[in-house]
């Protein structure tokens, strides 16, 4: 009897352990965005090549002139050594915030941030703007699952 | 006024150095000097070669000691035995970047010479030469540190990159007055003893850039040991280097011929420890001042180009070799310790397509022009060179230059035999190719 109760309560307790583990995990995920637009395209990078971020940045910027204003839904997720690309001061950071001016989202990897913090013994800032996410390969998917191409140039 | 300065003026200067974007341009300082912020490799394999072709009619000298035998302004550098040939002028290998790629305050800048000039030949020179050994700490805002061997802040002649250099040969003030050859002896030298100076030296430069109303503006203070390409100090004298720019840029272009229009100042200040006697007769070693200073001007729009500068020497200035003879017929070199010198150059250039240039130059040294300075007023001479040039760009990184030099050398002071020695100097031609990596 008291076995069944000792069974009983940790399979209740494994339970609740898992669905707060559920909440907490949907509570990290990151909203989608609310967008009607037709095309809707997420761009990785994740390449250590730094040639790579002016690539993705002149992809994007070839997108939003390609199709009209509120067509196209982008979103640029950096992870890994991409995500030298949103370091505050990145040579770029001109054309980011043009990009950002028209709608184009930029979302840096939470677990790449902590791992730069730890090579470089401080934390280095985000580019303003820069939304943080979880899991950057995690929020590729996310989007992915949302309907959203992935191009990785 | 000084709560002002705090209150007002630093505010602004560390504004100006937190919001400036460094210039990866004609901006030499930062080209050199930089990474751009988050972009740099680890280690970004770089380099360039340049083959040349020079010709001169080998004229013989007229007069003088070695009358009637080869005359060292229509030979080829660096070793003046021949009055034509091919080179392979500069072949240069390097790798600059960011040692720990996540720290955009940290990079480094290696180069190697591996080509036949002066930057090779000369006593203890190496055909691999180290030329460029530098590491920037980018941590200070609006004063970046950059230590160790590179390129001094001065002349743009010899500040800009050799690869982007629109002719073949440098003109007369900047061959012979800024590229520094190092003597032991005041004369009686039979040869260099090291490499050129290649507008270089050792040391510890404070430098930024700040985009001051649309103008980039830099400036850049250096202390070197004034020794060249030497790895060590050969005096207890210091070189001092200041140098001051500011650049309109036009629109959006990039890379080492980005349009715009520069202005630029810069002064370098320091001593040379010459013996005053010969190598058969040794004499005391004396400390020589040595000091240049010039203001310059770039323009280029794409279309029409200008590139003009004005520069003085006082101290010690290379004297070439005695009568213009060459070293295989025994001449030796000669420095003159305590002279003056001044001398500018204005250059045009027009591309009538955008992979074709012309280009003309003229340009001018009024050498040993102190009539109390070493050798008296009988030292003065006057060098003058009209190059004509065109220049095919096969791609952004391969050009082709051909230049024909209009050149002579006069000395208003000396007698019949001097000025029949400078009369046998030829007009020269030249082609280079030069491609980037």
């Amino acid at each position: 009897m008291f076995k069944q109760k000792v069974n009983l309560f940790i399979l209740s307790w494994l339970a609740t352990l898992l669905f707060s583990a559920n909440v907490v995990a949907a509570a990290q995920e990151p909203p989608l965005p609310e967008t009607f637009a037709t095309h809707k395209v997420v761009l990785q990078i994740s390449d250590p090549n730094p040639f790579k971020q002016t690539l993705v940045l002149n992809v994007a910027n070839n997108l939003m002139k390609h199709y009209d204003a509120g067509d196209l839904d982008l979103e640029i997720v950096a992870f890994g050594p991409g995500l030298r690309l949103m370091l505050e001061g990145n040579a770029n950071t001109a054309r980011i915030q043009s990009l950002m001016d028209v709608g184009v989202r930029f979302s840096g990897c939470a677990n790449t941030h902590k791992h730069f913090t730890k090579i470089l013994g401080s934390k280095p800032p985000l580019i303003e703007g820069v939304s943080v996410v979880p899991a950057g390969a995690a929020r590729i998917l996310q989007l992915n699952a949302a309907g959203y191409q992935i191009l990785k140039p | 006024m000084k709560k002002q300065f705090l209150t007002k003026v630093l505010p602004a200067a560390v504004m100006a150095a937190c919001f400036t974007s460094p210039a990866q341009a004609t901006n030499w300082l930062m080209l050199q000097g930089t990474e751009r912020a988050d972009q740099a490799p680890r280690a970004k394999l770089w380099g360039f070669v340049q083959l040349d072709y020079q010709q001169t009619d080998d004229t013989k000298l007229k007069a003088g000691p070695y009358a009637g035998k080869s005359a060292a302004f229509n030979q080829m550098a660096p070793q003046l035995d021949t009055p034509s040939g091919f080179n392979v002028k500069r072949a240069r290998i390097g790798v600059r970047g960011n040692n720990l790629p996540l720290d955009k305050k940290v990079n480094y800048f290696l180069l190697a010479e591996m080509g036949n000039n002066g930057v090779t030949t000369g006593e203890g020179a190496s055909q691999g030469q180290l030329t460029d050994a530098s590491v920037t700490l980018n941590h200070i805002p609006g004063a970046r540190v950059r230590v160790g061997l590179f390129k001094t802040p001065g002349s743009e002649e010899g500040l800009q990159a050799a690869f982007v250099a629109n002719y073949n040969n440098f003109s007369n003030a900047t061959n012979r007055l800024l590229l520094e050859r190092t003597f032991d002896y005041q004369s009686g030298n039979t040869g260099r003893n090291g490499p050129v100076g290649a507008f270089r030296d050792t040391g510890v430069q404070v430098f930024d850039t700040f985009n001051l109303g649309g103008w980039e503006t830099s400036y850049a203070v250096m202390i070197g040991n004034g020794a060249g390409l030497a790895y060590t100090d050969n005096d207890q004298n210091r070189d001092t280097y200041l140098y001051a720019s500011t650049e309109k840029v036009f629109g959006s272009s990039k890379g080492p011929r980005r349009h715009g229009f520069k202005l630029y100042a810069w002064n370098q200040a320091g001593q040379r420890s010459y013996n005053d006697g010969t190598p058969s007769s040794s004499g005391a070693d004396t400390d020589e001042d040595r000091t240049r200073r010039g203001v310059g001007t770039t323009y280029f729009d794409g279309t029409y180009r200008l590139g003009a500068e004005y520069m003085t020497a006082d101290g010690m200035i290379y004297g070439g070799t005695t009568g213009a003879g060459t070293p295989d017929d025994g001449a030796t070199f000669t420095v003159l310790p305590d002279q003056k010198a001044d001398g500018y150059y204005v250059s045009l250039g027009y591309r009538p397509m955008s992979n074709v240039e012309l280009d003309v130059r003229y340009d001018r040294l009024n050498s040993g022009t102190d009539k109390n300075g070493t050798g008296g007023a009988g030292a003065k001479r006057v060098f003058e060179t009209t190059t004509l040039g065109a220049q095919y760009f096969f791609n952004k990184k391969t050009t082709l230059k051909a230049n024909y030099e209009i050149r002579s050398i006069d000395a208003p002071n000396s007698n019949d035999t001097v000025n029949r020695i400078l009369d046998s100097i030829d007009d020269r031609i030249s082609l280079q190719l030069t491609a980037v990596f």
